[in-house]
């Protein structure tokens, strides 16, 4: 029985988290859908946000031109290491630059990072972030439950205790791997 | 004879190093202004027509776009909201006005957008351009930053941005008034944007 009230606590906690006790810079959202998000890397290779149900989400929309992006980065990149994917999987998306901006940008700034492409700007558009850089947070089900507003530095104890404490820490069974290479 | 020639040719020399060198000094970007009013940070910046030509064409603009871009006055803002409640960034409330008190005309994102579609601009440069702009209207919740650039018809002479802030979940606190004199948008030629 404790078993199943642990169970339960650990899949709830997150959502029940007001305002008040989230990190600095992290507000709730409503539990709306996640818009559609469905892109290539620079290989090619496609994501699809629907296959990566049943896991937390950090959906991170940057861009290599705007400052607080670059300041951010590195940050991700620490952060990364130690939780992905099993805490969460991140998913990364270049807002309209070509290939050899983000490739040259990537290789220099956070090289073990890997990115979607969204070469038009639809995709960023459909998800409305408040401003680049943005990262949405996807609970298991699809659902929107938090954005970060602005640059956060990831790897601080706070930011790390509330992505440990996101439930559904499993590794997907063969699901893709996106964030560290 | 000789004499006279090498005289004129010297002072001819001394005009054109006077005019290149004023022409340049006109060009150079004044530094930021920064501060913190209220909980409100801000730094402003008033970039050159070498530096806004030097970004968009770093990132692939065509040249069409880059001409139409240097010709309006760019003003690059950064805004965090440090206090406890919500703040309210509006573009509509802020007014930009000239030494002779007249009000310089902004130009608004529908503006870029209708332009953008007239020279068959490529979607992804729209968007870039979308994402550098200051957004119209935006809640700032505590501790959000916020960035991009506000564009201008650019004015003879100096000008002067007053930019003013509800404040309050429901703007139902006091406004926040900024006030940024002395801007000026060097090499750009007035009337030559219509908003």
């Amino acid at each position: 029985m404790r078993r199943v009230v642990l169970l339960f606590w650990l899949w709830w906690a997150p959502f029940g988290l007001s305002a008040g006790e989230l990190p600095v810079g992290l507000i709730p959202l409503d539990g709306r859908p996640a818009p559609p998000l469905r892109l290539a890397d620079m290989s090619g290779k496609v994501t699809d946000l629907k296959g990566l149900r049943g896991r937390w989400v950090m959906v991170h929309f940057w861009a290599s031109w705007c400052p607080p992006c670059r300041k951010e980065m590195p940050s991700i990149q620490r952060m990364a290491e130690k939780l992905v994917p099993q805490h969460l999987q991140l998913v990364m998306v270049n807002t309209a630059e070509t290939d050899e901006t983000v490739f040259s940008f990537l290789a220099v700034v956070t090289p073990d990072l890997d990115t979607l492409m969204d070469r038009d700007g639809q995709v960023t558009d459909r998800w409305q972030p408040r401003g680049l850089p943005s990262s949405f947070f996807v609970d298991p089900q699809g659902r929107l439950r938090y954005l970060a507003l602005g640059g956060r530095k990831w790897d601080t104890p706070p930011y790390m205790s509330f992505l440990r404490a996101l439930p559904g820490s499993l590794p997907p069974p063969g699901g893709p791997k996106n964030g560290p290479k | 004879m000789q004499r006279l020639s090498i005289l004129l040719f010297a002072s001819g020399w001394l005009v054109v190093a006077y005019l290149v060198s004023s022409v340049q000094a006109q060009e150079q970007a004044p530094g930021p202004i920064q501060g913190n009013k209220e909980g409100i940070s801000y730094r402003l910046s008033v970039p050159t027509v070498e530096q806004i030509a030097a970004f968009y064409e770093g990132r692939g603009f065509p040249r069409r776009a880059i001409q139409a871009l240097t010709k309006a006055c760019f003003i690059t803002v950064f805004l965090a909201n440090r206090r406890q409640d919500v703040v309210w960034l509006e573009l509509n409330r802020w007014r930009f006005v000239d030494a002779q008190g007249k009000e310089v005309p902004r130009l608004p994102r529908p503006h870029w957008n209708a332009l953008w579609q007239k020279l068959d601009v490529p979607p992804a440069h729209r968007a870039t351009f979308g994402w550098t702009q200051l957004p119209e209207r935006r809640d700032l919740r505590p501790q959000e930053p916020v960035g991009g650039n506000v564009t201008v018809v650019p004015p003879r002479g100096t000008f002067t941005l007053e930019a003013r802030f509800y404040t309050g979940a429901r703007k139902e606190g006091k406004d926040i008034v900024l006030r940024f004199a002395g801007l000026a948008c060097p090499g750009r030629a007035a009337k030559e944007v219509n908003p």
